[in-house]
């Protein structure tokens, strides 16, 4: 065999430098995709309905906001209808919400693997996150082929979607990273988790425009939160058909960063005890 | 020689915690204990105990390496650390070379996807590609002897099945460095055989093997060096056989110091109890060491509540495993005594043991007359050990350590004759 061998140090006591962890995930971002291909398929089926679910989620969703919002409490969609203007931010939440519900109990469910086989504890989180962006490629076919009868305005700017999911992604992946390290310490988390999201998601403007944010209120709104950008860009990309604002999108970007390199922070302080733990 | 793994002067530390999830509630508590005792300027003692305690040893590249060592001695750790599961608390671990392990595979495959699937999902997960997988797919069906399950899910197989199936993905890994963990456990005979073959088939081919397990004759035969760990420490290192030695000398040292320290019984209500046990040389001294030829004298002191007529006592010598290796019964050779009352002695002499050198346990029951009614449960009472005499020579064919150790008890003189035609 004249292969060379390339040779591992294991260091006591120190904890992974961060840019090392990152070339390894790199080296191993085929098991990345495995565990996203195998949450997929089993996502098909362990559910009869299977990834109906991607569709069934926000339409149900949506009808609600319609009576509650559109119709008692009267919440303008702005230039378009109320519906066509929410569809358009619950199908980028939904992604958010999964992505974020399923990466925070990623290691949690595989802890069987996590105590036997070696591989980089991102992997799993991050194949959740991934497999979440296939509901919402459906959720975004839905709102293709839906939006016209519910009076979105169809244009190029439909393209945003990709950029603007791609910073959502980042943003997901930040926050499951955290979640799911937490979440191997301390098991509250699993019962807070569902309660943040709900509150996160009337924090966010899904259900409501963000011109409707009182005006004193709204750079405060814009900091504390940075899927408002997004989920407004999403409203004016795909429902409006018009370009998003990119003050906000890049206020949202540098907060996706931060969000994403706290979270792998975290994520790799905690990271050896992983399997002492679960 | 290259060295493949090396560790050096490595610790690793457990954190101690009450229940096995903390709360968030605990932690702040620490949290805050650390910042009172940092504000105080006194130091916080680490918790938790050490598994592994400043353990240094080097695996030669293309070596077959034991671990052994009771359990809790820190076995699973160490390759633990290896493998990059956990990390060390101290220390540095050089591995060069790509590691595959066999830990408990069986675990890890996921019950909902089909066998097929999981060869794919498991495969990748454990480091390989795809083109990998494709190129070995077949052989680890075959090595599987899965072919006809395939395609139905894994929730479906026997547990066999499943370790079968885990076994067979991990071992097509094509790892420089295996690591091998008492994996085998749950195959059938067949299967396990196979194992053993395939172990020794990638130690034939040049891949360094770490192999821990209680199977002293498998590890015998499969590695030529290794080490014997206790509480975390390395207490002994090199060759196979005097590490093995060293360990079956240290777990017979255990037994008998287990049984010097058991509690004493307490068993007042039964109608005759069990007093004393001792066991007398020839010369009616008290003695713990005998060797084979000697005559052996076991006395045996009963205290009885009321008067016992014809009480029948049984005597069995065992080596620690089931079964009886000599059975003494007042019922085989009608000797009991006509009546007894209060506290009286019984005293059994073995005239020649014949037994291999190592600990043995002595057990005693008493039955009512003719052998009806249990008036004295079957209970260990003492222990001795056959010593080697100076004349015998230790023997020293393939697996003799294991073999003089865990064999046959019984000792018989022979000699081998080869009529060649």
């Amino acid at each position: 065999m004249a292969q060379a061998m390339v040779e591992m140090v294991i260091e006591g006591g120190h904890r992974p430098a961060l840019a090392q962890g990152l070339r390894e995930l790199w080296a191993f971002r085929e098991v990345i995709w495995a565990f996203a291909e195998r949450d997929t398929r089993l996502k098909y089926k362990q559910a009869a309905l299977g990834v109906v679910w991607a569709i069934i989620q926000p339409l149900a969703f949506l009808a609600i906001f319609f009576i509650v919002f559109g119709r008692v409490a009267r919440v303008s969609g702005g230039s378009v209808s109320y519906p066509a203007f929410a569809l358009a931010a619950l199908v980028p939440w939904f992604f958010m919400q999964t992505a974020v519900s399923f990466g925070a109990q990623a290691l949690l469910m595989d802890s069987a693997l996590v105590r036997k086989v070696y591989f980089p504890r991102e992997a799993p989180v991050l194949g959740a996150v991934l497999s979440s962006g296939l509901d919402f490629a459906i959720g975004l076919g839905l709102l293709l082929v839906l939006g016209p009868f519910l009076g979105t305005r169809l244009s190029w700017t439909v393209l945003f979607a990709v950029p603007l999911w791609l910073i959502l992604a980042v943003i997901a992946s930040g926050t499951a990273m955290t979640l799911a390290a937490l979440n191997v310490y301390y098991r509250d988390f699993r019962y807070a988790l569902p309660l943040i999201l709900q509150l996160w998601m009337f924090a966010s403007p899904v259900a409501y425009p963000l011109s409707a944010v009182p005006g004193k209120w709204k750079a405060a709104y814009i900091l504390a939160n940075p899927l408002t950008g997004i989920l407004d860009g999403f409203q004016r990309a795909l429902a409006q058909g018009r370009p998003p604002d990119l003050h906000l999108i890049a206020i949202s970007a540098a907060a996706a960063c931060l969000i994403a390199w706290g979270g792998y922070w975290v994520f790799k302080r905690m990271e050896p005890g992983f399997a002492e733990v679960i | 020689m290259a060295w493949a793994v090396k560790f050096e002067d490595v610790s690793k530390r457990y954190r101690r915690r009450d229940a096995r999830y903390a709360s968030l509630r605990d932690d702040l508590a620490l949290i805050g204990q650390r910042a009172a005792s940092f504000l105080r300027r006194t130091p916080v003692e680490p918790k938790g105990m050490f598994a592994l305690d400043r353990v240094s040893f080097e695996v030669g590249k293309g070596e077959a390496f034991a671990i052994i060592g009771p359990n809790g001695a820190g076995k699973t750790t160490a390759l633990k650390l290896l493998t990059r599961i956990s990390y060390p608390t101290r220390g540095r671990i050089r591995v060069r070379g790509r590691v595959g392990a066999l830990i408990e595979v069986g675990s890890g495959i996921h019950p909902e996807l089909t066998g097929r699937e999981n060869i794919w999902l498991y495969g990748r997960i454990m480091g390989m590609s795809r083109q990998d997988i494709a190129r070995r797919f077949d052989e680890i069906v075959d090595f599987s002897e899965l072919s006809l399950a395939l395609d139905t899910p894994v929730k479906t197989y026997s547990s066999g099945m499943q370790l079968r199936l885990g076994f067979s993905i991990a071992s097509h890994l094509d790892p420089d460095i295996f690591v091998v963990d008492e994996a085998l456990a749950g195959g059938d005979a067949g299967f396990q055989v196979k194992c053993v073959d395939r172990m020794m088939h990638l130690v034939r081919e040049g891949r360094t093997l770490l192999f821990v397990s209680h199977n002293l004759s498998a590890v015998e035969s499969l590695c030529r060096r290794g080490l014997f760990l206790c509480a975390g420490r390395i207490s002994a290192e090199g060759d196979t056989k005097d590490v093995l030695r060293e360990y079956l000398r240290w777990t017979e040292q255990q037994a008998v110091e287990r049984w010097r320290a058991r509690p004493a019984s307490e068993n007042s209500a039964a109608l005759l109890e069990i007093v004393a046990v001792s066991c007398h040389g020839i010369d009616g001294q008290e003695r713990f060491e005998f060797t084979a030829d000697d005559p052996l004298e076991i006395r045996v002191r009963f205290r009885a509540k009321e008067p016992i007529r014809g009480p029948h006592i049984n005597i069995g010598i065992t080596d620690g495993r089931p079964g009886l290796l000599i059975h003494c019964s007042t019922l085989l050779r009608g000797a009991s005594p006509k009546q007894v009352m209060s506290e009286w002695t019984a005293a059994c002499r073995i005239e020649k043991l014949n037994l291999m050198p190592r600990v043995y346990r002595i057990w005693c029951d008493v039955y009512g007359e003719h052998g009806h009614g249990l008036l004295c449960d079957w209970q260990e009472v003492a222990m001795f050990r056959i010593v080697a005499t100076d004349g015998e020579s230790p023997e020293n064919g393939k697996m003799a350590i294991t073999g003089g150790a865990l064999g046959a008890a019984m000792r018989s003189n022979y000699q081998w004759l080869h009529t060649i035609d």
